[in-house]
């Protein structure tokens, strides 16, 4: 998956987890808990609805890179067929 | 309509919450819980599930609170007409913060009976249908005791104000790291810190922490929980 791709998977599950977030303005070195708020669930949330868009399951060592949502990004670009 | 929505729950928090500081004679324990074994056990149950089924630590931190909470009825029941009126149940009341403002506190029943799992489930759909405004009206009204777990915006210590007619609030921070000594040896933990506010028309002081270190004791033990 480019970049591209990986981005617009990564704005959708947020918008869908979080709708009140503004992904279209949203800056990718943006925090995840700190600056939009997400908790734990929301997180868990999040990671499932990119397992369905991009069929990558993340494993949870891998939960504390995933801070940012440029590092999200760059994660499932990596991953993601 | 967001925006009314928010400032009615803002107005009713208000109230209820300006209520308890008024009657209620609050008192505050504070302990820290060492975590090493809960987030060990945690780690192992979730390497093998898909994402859907892994836990969160702030299930294994409500069930623990759940079931402590069944073993020290002064802490779990409602002080109504002059009177503390122990709850045979445990309703566990779970704060949820409302994305755009607010904050509702629904109860997941009978909490205590609850295997981990199933208590997960509850949460996660809880918390969900908070955020879309979509509750009972029975969820809403009968928690015997509120649980609030503010770890994930980051702060250490929660300093609960408790729901009336409830008659403790239990809160937990942020999960983090501490240096600790066990068994003779300085070792770095994962470590939370658990408050309980309570009613001290209801309780002292030796019954709040009595419930507080079986919290602890059963986060040492997270297969059982």
């Amino acid at each position: 998956m480019n970049e591209q791709d990986a981005r617009a998977a990564v704005l959708d599950a947020i918008n869908e987890v979080a709708p009140d977030v503004d992904t279209e303005g949203l800056d990718a070195s943006s925090r995840l808990r700190q600056d939009l708020e997400l908790d734990s669930l929301d997180f868990l949330r999040l990671l499932e609805v990119l397992a369905q868009s991009t069929g990558v399951s993340t494993p949870e060592d891998d939960y504390a890179d995933l801070i940012t949502v440029q590092r999200l990004v760059d994660y499932f670009a990596a991953r993601a067929g | 309509m967001a925006a009314e929505r928010v400032a009615n729950l803002r107005r009713a928090v208000g109230a209820l919450m300006a209520r308890s500081k008024r009657e209620v004679p609050h008192y505050y324990l504070s302990t820290t819980i060492d975590l090493g074994a809960a987030m060990d056990w945690m780690q192992r149950a979730n390497a093998d599930r898909p994402i859907a089924t892994r836990l969160v630590t702030a299930a294994l931190l409500l069930a623990a609170s759940a079931k402590a909470a069944k073993e020290v009825p002064d802490v779990n029941g409602f002080f109504v007409d002059g009177a503390f009126q122990p709850s045979p149940a445990v309703h566990l009341g779970v704060a949820v913060a409302l994305r755009g403002g607010g904050l509702v506190a629904p109860a997941i029943h009978d909490a205590d009976a609850l295997a981990l799992d199933e208590l997960m489930e509850r949460l996660r759909d809880l918390v969900a249908r908070a955020r879309a405004g979509r509750l009972q009206r029975a969820e809403m009204a009968d928690p015997t005791i509120t649980v609030t777990n503010l770890g994930d915006l980051g702060v250490e210590t929660v300093f609960g104000v408790i729901y009336p007619p409830q008659v403790a609030l239990v809160g937990f921070g942020r999960v983090v790291e501490q240096p600790r000594a066990v068994n003779g040896m300085i070792g770095v933990r994962p470590t939370v810190t658990a408050t309980l506010s309570a009613d001290h028309r209801a309780s002292d002081g030796l019954r709040g922490g009595r419930f507080l270190a079986l919290v602890d004791e059963l986060l040492q033990k997270p297969e059982e929980l």
